[in-house]
């Protein structure tokens, strides 16, 4: 029995503590925006924020998070944050895929959470732990500059 | 049935693993790629005591249970592993991953070790029968095998606070990012009323543990830049016979040769 | 810019940026069971005895004996085995799939399995391969003679590696019976190919046969055919199950096991007289895995490649597929060309340097132009605009001014830059578009005047559901917004053919404009509307024989120029990308951001096979890097902004005037990285990828000379 906060949310899970947050968040709670793409912290595509910070979820084992705060993109999608991203992405058409895309706009917040006025080489670190293989990132890296300049104030 | 254990200070962590048979897990990054099946983790991500960074007289000490993306944002970090610490992975892994779970995984491609081998860093093992501090050159004993008892945990990095200014690190990895070293090199020269007065080398990533060729560094203490000049050819001679790197991922061929490069240009940056 | 290619917003971008799109991963069935295969462990062997551990109820093992219909995927042939017979031809073939309510006790049991083989000794150089799938040879002009009356002939041997598609969405498929048919949902690119398999190997009729495509997570090829072998195994598993079953793979096994680019071999032979090339002899080898699957059109359009953008008069091209026990391997983007291409690039660039002539000006004098006969003497039948997008990237890239600066250099740091020109043919190779695929596209005005597109062809991320959008509701002066799209239905839509070859917008969108264009004409508000579109081979196209194989392998071409600077770096031998710029010409681009995200993407691809990605087997046959972590793909921070340019040039048979657009940016991207690796290190390379470790070596023989 472990609780935590799930996109603002107080909840408890059953499962065993050593289970990936990854797979309690998909199987227990059915938050379908985080992915699976490798389950060895090599892709990004399970990103969430742990306590305010990017985390590939596949790395996290449940009973390490007793207390934490977990947002996924379920819950930073009702942000007007969020909506800034979502402007952006879709002013340069860079959701392809879209696989990446969550981890993506969770690693874009936690960029601009940090540094809101980016260069474009501090928003290739930002992204640098997730892979996207549809749009050779030019698009991606865009959007977040974008964002940055449209969401004055937000961040 | 008890599958885990969350303890919130260093005594009860220290109790509970004197007692079973335990996992560390700091921040999980390298446990979790392959677990075993029915692991019971001792989390230390909530025990205050090692997750702080301080300096005293002496030392800047590192909680082993600081996460690469805490080191890099302490202003007490010394440079070189601030650097070093930022090069590993990608943003999401140094957010939880930890250097004490880089030391105490024994992987001679560990990023941060191959910093505190350059530095003569100390390591603090603790368990309920007292505690030794150690040169993490006394570590490891091979590929992924230490010396930390079943009933220890590492508690913190002594770092020496003065005297790593001038370093030397370069990664050498197959891309820019989540890259996983082929070959790492860290070194410090100080020279101190003319003369050096100590100099360390160590490679990462090339064999079955991290390398540090204390006796071949000997040869430049003492002597003057002039004079170094004139043992360089026998330091890079010796050093040549002395590592051996291993195939891995990539060649020892290459491995080798990177290896001798990187020494070459950081005796010349240092105008030997 | 064209009023079509002003960009809009897609119409799948909201429910993928808020995360609510469902991948086949995320689907949750009442009763579902989970699956897991058996891969074989050996390249070559007899299987002689599988002993089972005991398996707790609800639990079981499915294997060719519950092979319905017949034992095998249908994917141009019929050799690939749907569950292994009695023997195994490549690591990772499938034996047999476990089944059960709980995934952690599938894996369980499948660890407990225990396979007994009989070794056999694999043959895994495709050189020393003592079977050959395919052949095909063609020639045009008197390559002997050329031969005789040259003053030297040029020979060299190129060779590329394996390349993974590395998808971020790996393979899935769900299989579920109900009322007597079966049900296949996942990620794929061509529901009617998967469609055709699964009926065979259950022995359904294909009215009792559903396949419907789930929001797909990439492909670039390794979901044109692979889905239909995975697709076969869930469904003959859903049968016996005789409930939902979920298939998907996890990564190491995906990379490991699946379909992947053919590695290649090509030797060529070049007759030169009086400083002028006179013919080419041209001798490829693609290494087509354990079974034949799609080593046929790949072969056919290497071939076509061969002598690249160059008129060559006295051609001789013959080619083999050939088999060998490794992965089968299939389509990636490109699919062939990007391996003969190389090849093509990298000998000119030899040549130009043996006769001391810059290679860009080489090259120059043998770029074909509009009229001149292909390589299997069909034409070009329009506009070639080589010439200007070499001087757009030139201008671009400062090229020929840093060629010539980096020829001297010394220090630690050695630039180079280099150029590629290209093209890809657009379309199913031949004349398979009008014999084989038959295409049939429909749209239907429902009675609330909203229009609903009715295709099979797949978003896979590259924007068809955006772009054919546009085609409609332009054509029929209708709102974006009241043009409908959804991702293919086998029950709904008609056969307009696979998602490959970049055929779908120039082909299958030009079928939904013409259909847009008769509704224009017959529009009865409030009334349901069907029109139904056929397609017609356009009447210019020289019909191309396969047995011959001459004629216009096809249409149309879209043509691209590349160029890439780098910077390597002595001490370590690695390299920094500075720049990379690429000249497209996709006809008219439908909406050019998403054009754009094609070529940056295909490029980013074509950088990576360059000299990042690496794949090899071991002597026992198995690919040791089957991770994301050892199979090295571009990160963010590993290139970059990539320079991409697209001009007009309308195709007068495309929706538009649009021609093929997806493969394109992928095939030039090598060459003009190596051909920079030649200027940096100063010498003659005849690989890829080009890796790291070839570039120390390559460094020490040069410093060795010095």
């Amino acid at each position: 029995m472990l609780k935590f906060i799930l996109n603002d949310q107080e909840v408890t899970s059953n499962s065993k503590a050593n289970e990936r947050l990854l797979d309690v968040l998909r199987n227990e709670f059915s938050i379908t925006g985080v992915k699976c793409g490798c389950k060895e912290g090599e892709c990004g595509a399970c990103s969430i924020i742990l306590d305010g910070r990017l985390v590939n979820s596949c790395m996290v084992a449940i009973g390490s998070i007793e207390g934490s705060t977990v947002i996924t993109i379920e819950g930073y999608r009702e942000t007007k944050r969020f909506a800034v991203l979502d402007k952006a992405y879709a002013s340069v058409s860079a959701v392809q895929c879209g696989f990446c895309i969550p981890g993506m706009i969770l690693a874009s917040e936690c960029i601009l959470d940090k540094n809101p006025n980016p260069t474009e080489a501090e928003i290739r670190e930002g992204i640098s732990g997730n892979l996207c293989r549809c749009t050779g990132y030019n698009a991606i890296v865009k959007a977040i500059s974008i964002a940055a300049k449209e969401g004055k104030g937000l961040w | 049935m008890v599958n885990c254990y969350n303890p919130t200070s260093l005594k009860e962590a220290l109790d509970i693993i004197a007692k079973e048979v335990v996992t560390p897990y700091a921040g999980g990054t390298d446990l979790m790629i392959d677990p075993n099946e029915n692991p019971t983790y001792l989390f230390l991500n909530k025990v205050s005591e090692i997750k702080n960074i301080v300096e005293d007289k002496e030392f800047i000490r590192i909680g082993a249970a600081c996460t690469f993306a805490d080191v890099i944002e302490n202003e007490l970090t010394p440079e070189i592993l601030k650097e070093a610490s930022s090069q590993i992975a990608a943003p999401a892994i140094r957010n939880i991953g930890t250097i004490g779970g880089n030391i105490c995984n024994g992987s001679p491609k560990a990023d941060s070790a191959l910093i505190f081998f350059a530095t003569d860093s100390k390591l603090r093992l603790v368990s309920n029968r007292g505690e030794r501090v150690i040169p993490i050159t006394e570590f490891y004993l091979g590929r992924k095998k230490t010396t930390l008892e079943k009933d220890e945990l590492l508690v913190e990095v002594l770092m020496s606070k003065n005297g790593l200014n001038n370093y030397y690190y370069k990664k050498v990895g197959e891309r820019n990012a989540l890259a996983i070293s082929r070959v790492s090199f860290a070194a410090i020269l100080n020279v101190d009323a003319g003369k050096i007065a100590n100099c360390m080398t160590a490679f990462g990533a090339i064999s079955d543990v991290i390398i540090r060729q204390e006796n071949i560094d000997a040869m430049f203490i003492g002597k003057t830049i002039e004079e170094a000049k004139g043992v360089k050819e026998e330091y890079l001679a010796e050093y040549d016979q002395a590592i051996a790197p291993i195939k891995g991922r990539i060649s020892a061929k290459y491995r080798k040769t990177v290896c001798m490069n990187l020494l070459h240009d950081f005796l010349e940056s240092n105008g030997i | 810019m064209e009023k079509i290619s002003e960009s809009v917003k897609k119409k799948d971008h909201e429910s993928k940026v808020r995360g609510s799109a469902l991948y086949v991963d995320d689907h949750v069935m009442d009763g579902m069971l989970y699956g897991k295969l058996l891969h074989s462990t050996k390249a070559k062997a007899r299987i002689t005895n599988i002993s089972l551990p005991k398996l707790l109820d609800g639990y079981f093992v499915v294997d060719k004996k519950d092979v319905t219909g017949v034992n095998r995927v249908h994917i141009v042939e019929d050799d690939t085995p749907v569950f292994a017979e009695d023997t195994v031809e490549y690591v990772g073939e499938a034996i047999l799939m476990v089944v059960g309510p709980d995934f952690k006790e599938v894996k369980r049991i499948l660890d407990d399995i225990i396979v007994t083989y009989e070794e056999e000794t694999p043959i895994l150089d495709m050189q020393k391969s003592d079977t050959v799938f395919f052949n095909y040879n063609y020639a045009k002009g008197d390559i002997d003679k050329a031969f005789e009356e040259a003053d030297r002939i040029f020979t060299e041997t190129f060779h590329t590696g394996y390349q993974e598609q590395a998808y971020l969405e790996t393979q899935g498929m769900i299989a579920y019976p109900h009322d007597g048919r079966m049900t296949v949902r996942g990620s794929m690119q061509c529901p009617y190919y998967v469609y055709g398999a699964v009926s065979k190997a259950l022995g359904y009729e294909e009215k009792d046969v559903q396949i419907i495509q789930d929001v797909t997570g990439g492909g670039f090829g390794g979901k044109e055919a692979f889905p239909s072998i995975l697709a076969c195994q869930t469904a003959v598993a859903a049968k016996k199950a005789n409930k939902p079953v979920k298939v998907v793979f996890d990564r190491r096994e995906d990379m490991e096991f699946t379909s992947k680019r053919h590695p290649s071999v090509s030797t060529y032979k070049v007759a030169i007289k009086n400083g002028k090339i006179t013919g080419m002899d041209i001798e490829v080898i693609f290494n087509s895995g354990a079974y034949t699957t799609l080593s046929p059109v790949v072969l056919q359009r290497g071939l076509i490649c061969a002598n690249g953008v160059y008129r060559i008069d006295n051609l001789r091209v013959m080619g083999r597929a050939v088999k060998t026990n490794t992965v089968p391997c299939g389509a990636y983007r490109g699919f062939g060309a990007p391996q003969t291409f190389f090849a093509v690039e990298m000998i000119m660039d030899h040549i130009s340097k043996e006769i001391g002539v810059d290679s860009l000006e080489f090259k120059e004098e043998y770029i074909v132009k509009q009229g001149d006969s292909t390589s299997t003497s069909g034409k070009y039948h329009f506009h070639v605009p080589l010439p200007e997008m070499i001087e757009q990237i030139d201008k671009l890239a400062d090229y020929r001014a840093k060629r010539k600066q980096y020829l001297i250099q010394n220090g630690r740091y050695r630039k180079g830059i280099g150029l590629s020109l290209f093209f890809h043919g657009c379309g199913f190779t031949g004349s398979g578009e009008r014999d084989f695929i038959k295409a049939v596209a429909k749209i239907r005005k429902n009675s609330d005047d909203t229009v609903e597109i009715l295709v099979s062809n797949a978003d896979i991320g590259q924007g068809l559901k955006t772009t054919f959008s546009k085609i409609v509701a332009d054509t029929l002066g209708i709102s974006y917004e009241q043009v409908l799209i959804n991702d293919p239905d086998t029950d709904l839509v008609p056969d307009s053919g696979p998602t490959v070859a970049s055929r779908s917008l120039m082909t299958v969108g030009e079928l939904l404009r013409r259909a847009a264009e008769k509704l224009k004409k017959e529009w009865k508000a409030g009334e349901v509307q069907i029109i139904e579109e056929h397609f017609v081979e356009p009447d210019f196209v020289i019909p191309f024989s396969l047995d011959k194989f001459k004629g216009d392998a096809y249409p149309t071409y879209s043509w691209g120029v590349n160029a890439i600077e780098v910077e390597v770096d002595t001490l370590t031998a690695t390299t920094k990308i500075l720049g990379a710029w690429g000249s497209f010409d996709v006809g008219v681009p439908i909406d050019m951001n998403i054009i754009q995200g094609q070529m940056q993407g295909g490029f980013l691809q074509g950088i990576g096979y360059a000299f990042m990605e690496q794949m090899d087997y071991n002597d026992k046959g198995m690919i040791r890097n089957n991770s994301f972590s050892d199979y090295i793909i571009p990160t963010a921070v590993d290139v970059p902004n990539l320079v991409t340019e697209i001009i007009n040039n309308p195709y007068t048979h495309g929706p538009y005037g649009a021609k093929g657009a997806g493969e394109l940016p992928l095939v030039g991207a090598a060459p003009a990285y190596v051909e920079a690796m030649e200027n940096a290190l100063g010498a003659d390379l005849n690989k890829i990828p080009f890796t790291t470790e070839d570039t120390m070596i390559v460094l020490q023989e040069v410093h060795k000379k010095c």
